[in-house]
């Protein structure tokens, strides 16, 4: 009968005790463990400090969430600012001389769940027309050094129904190159489909970034602004800035049935046309006479917003129209919307140096219509503030739940020593020697923790599955709960140790029994 | 294996402060093979005598000296028990000495096979299955190796402790009044079992009995009252 076998008759012999001391053992490291999981998992999702952008344009609001949402694609968008911010950030424009790179983004609708953004070629390092390279120093890097590179096919043309897929947009939603989609408004996973009318097919397939962004279908920005009922809730928004009455801008037009969208997400914002980048050269739509609007049907024409904003004065020759753009025979489309009613999500920027950093946040921060944050600030402060003390906090719990489990198995030992001093007395009197009895009892303490925290191991996981389920289910993140870190290799082997020490108590009350007295006194 | 005490003394200290001897052997031999019976009054120190031989007691002073195979215990090549380390003497005592308590001393969550393989545990040698079944069918409780104790009677319960001293073929059996609990029938069966398996690994044993008609039934009675010179 050997070592292992002596123990586990022991823990069999005080079957109930054993399960409850390992019981306690097992929810202590399951929570320790499933802490360092997603303390983990949260600095890998958020952690993120090395932007390949130090600036981000956006909505006067919380910066928290607009680095959430303009970078991690989660939370709400905090709102849209002017889409004539951009065209300041190029050649000619106010903030030019601070600024190096900067690439336009608009969210609001999804695929599956998979968030839809609008955006221009160049920021996959092409010119509009998804075919002429930028020079090298003009393509926004997602980190330092990095930039989107495709695995198959190509980018979107700036100017028609085509999208890009991030890396594991075909896992997630089955797309992949050739095929056709239609978006579905708003952006929550589980919302009711509710799909626009236009249709995207998918031209590009992006290699792996491990960033949010392998997880983002994106669409030229000019497409974005051609959803029919984008183009609703521009020309509300641009309404209501002009003083319309909210409640009269938003009432279903008398003449033509109510847009079926709530349109409670950010409206969507609109583009300028191919003043797409820090080049100096202007847009074919933007430069539209809009005087007579009346006869299109882009925009609802009975709302103070038709009246507010220019009109159009389109020719048949330009192509078809469909709601708020023109179809050209080429394929192109030139959306007809004023730019007063454009609208951003945020606007990335990459500054030409620290000086201008603080410059951009600084003349931002005495403007009204838009902040500057610095990304890698905000997740700094975010971390110091709030994500990192509280996972701090939650190990502190840990571990003294922990240390709750230890003491249990001392005292489970304990007891058990105490009520078999008459057993170990009799194993001494068969030829057990002291340091076999102290070995035996610490190994049993040992293998507790062994146990107990290779469960706990295998819990804490399954906690952390359920979790990433629950996230994948509200934010569309999910945890890499199946990975086990060296730290959890050495937590185990910690709780070992400290099982076996905690052992060495009740071993050290065994090794210093008297045997005479303990076969004598029964 | 023979034994020979020499000077052995175990003194304890009583609550009112007063020292006890306990113990004060001048001479005691036991040869090879021998079966000697000891007797005394209870209280006259014959469980302490065992506990010295066996060295789960260490003495005062003197000598418990064991010799191997047929060589005296004078003879070179004794081990003198006091003079061991504890270590060394918790093996030696597993090697080579069968312990029969009074009471049966099984470890209760084990079976009756397991607590007669418990007792080649501690040897450093390989446990011998065969040999463990081979005991408990020697004491009649071949049907019973998977039972636990509480499910054995006392009778049974001794037998199986008799099979566990026996267990790794000890030179010396010490049997310390191991019929003390049984009743007259099942005190003369365990008796005849002891003798017998002691007789069939060529074991010495010193068997204590506070019962007169068991120990008259050995070949040498020993009255600790004459051994014990106070």
């Amino acid at each position: 009968m050997n070592l292992f076998q002596l123990i586990l008759k022991q823990m069999r012999q005080r079957a109930l005790s054993t399960w409850l001391t390992l019981l306690s053992v097992v929810l202590g490291v399951a929570l320790a463990t499933a802490i360092m999981l997603i303390r983990r998992e949260s600095e890998k999702l958020f952690g993120q400090t090395d932007y390949g952008y130090d600036i981000i344009i956006g909505a006067k609001a919380s910066p928290l969430q607009l680095v959430l949402n303009t970078v991690y694609h989660i939370d709400r968008s905090p709102g849209n600012i002017p889409y004539k911010l951009y065209p300041q950030m190029l050649r000619g424009g106010e903030f030019f001389p601070m600024v190096r790179i900067a690439v336009p983004v608009a969210t609001g609708d999804s695929y599956k769940g998979q968030r839809i953004i609008g955006t221009l070629p160049k920021l996959f390092g092409f010119e509009d027309d998804g075919v002429t390279p930028l020079p090298a120093d003009r393509v926004l890097e997602y980190r330092p050094g990095r930039k989107f590179e495709f695995s198959a096919g190509r980018v979107f043309h700036g100017k028609k129904f085509e999208a890009v897929i991030g890396s594991e947009i075909t896992a997630r939603t089955g797309l992949k190159l050739g095929d056709k989609f239609k978006a579905t408004h708003g952006t929550a996973p589980g919302a009711a489909p509710d799909e626009h009318d236009e249709e995207w097919t998918v031209v590009g397939v992006l290699k792996p970034t491990r960033t949010a962004a392998d997880r983002v279908i994106y669409i030229s920005l000019e497409s974005f602004y051609a959803i029919g009922g984008h183009a609703d809730a521009l020309q509300q928004q641009a309404a209501i800035r002009l003083g319309a009455n909210p409640l009269d801008v938003t009432r279903p037009p008398a003449t033509k049935p109510a847009d079926p969208h709530d349109h409670d997400h950010e409206p969507p914002a609109t583009q300028q046309g191919s003043d797409h980048d820090d080049h100096d050269h202007g847009h074919a739509h933007n430069d539209h006479d809009h005087e007579d609007h009346a006869g299109h049907d882009h925009g609802p024409a009975t709302t103070p917003a038709a009246d507010a904003h220019d009109h159009h004065d389109h020719g048949d020759d330009h192509g078809h129209h469909h709601g708020a753009y023109e179809l050209n025979p080429d394929g192109t489309i030139n959306v007809t919307l004023p730019q007063d009613t454009l609208a951003l999500s945020a606007i990335l920027v990459q500054t030409r140096g620290a000086i201008f950093n603080q410059q951009l946040i600084y003349t931002f921060m005495n403007r009204d219509t838009a902040a500057a944050v610095n990304p890698a600030g905000v997740m700094r402060e975010f971390f110091g503030t709030f994500l990192d003390p509280t996972t701090k906090a939650w190990q502190a719990v840990a571990m003294m739940v922990n240390l709750v489990a230890i003491v249990a198995i001392l005292v489970s030992i304990y007891n058990s020593v105490s009520a078999r001093m008459r057993d170990i007395a009799i194993l001494r009197a068969l030829g057990a020697t002291r340091a076999r009895i102290l070995t035996l009892i610490c190994a049993e303490a040992g293998l507790i923790g062994l146990i107990g925290g290779a469960a706990g191991l295998l819990f804490g996981h399954a906690i952390a599955a359920v979790g990433s389920q629950y996230l994948e289910a509200s934010i569309g993140e999910s945890l890499r709960w199946w990975m086990v870190s060296a730290d959890e290799w050495l937590y185990l082997l910690a709780v070992t140790v400290v099982a076996v020490l905690a052992g060495l108590v009740p071993a050290l009350k065994a090794y210093r029994s008297p045997v005479a007295e303990n076969l004598v006194s029964v | 294996m023979s034994l020979r005490l020499v000077n052995l003394r175990k003194d304890f200290v009583a609550p009112d402060g007063s020292v006890v001897h306990v113990v004060n052997v001048r001479s005691f031999e036991l040869q090879t093979g021998e079966q000697v019976a000891l007797i005394g009054a209870s209280g006259s120190g014959k469980t302490t005598l065992l506990h010295l031989i066996a060295g789960i007691l260490t003495p005062d002073s003197g000598s418990v000296l064991l010799a191997p195979g047929q060589s005296g215990p004078t003879a070179d090549g004794a081990v003198d028990l006091t003079k061991l380390s504890e270590a060394n003497r918790d093996v030696f005592r597993g090697r080579h000495i069968g312990y029969i308590f009074q009471t049966h001393h099984l470890l209760a969550s084990f079976t009756a096979l397991e607590n007669v393989l418990l007792g080649m545990s501690f040897t450093g040698r390989p446990a011998d299955a065969n040999w463990a079944r081979h005991l408990l069918d020697e004491v009649g409780l071949s049907a019973r190796l998977h039972y636990k104790p509480e499910k054995l009677s006392v009778g049974q319960q001794q037998r199986v402790a008799v099979a566990r001293a026996l267990a790794n073929r000890p030179s010396l059996v010490l049997a310390d009044e191991p019929t003390g609990a049984l009743d007259t029938e099942n005190a003369q069966q365990v008796l005849d079992l002891i003798r017998k398996l002691c007789a069939e690994v060529n074991a010495s044993l010193l068997l204590v009995s506070h019962d007169l008609n068991i120990a008259r039934q050995l070949p040498r009675v020993v009255d600790l009252r004459e051994l014990n010179t106070r």
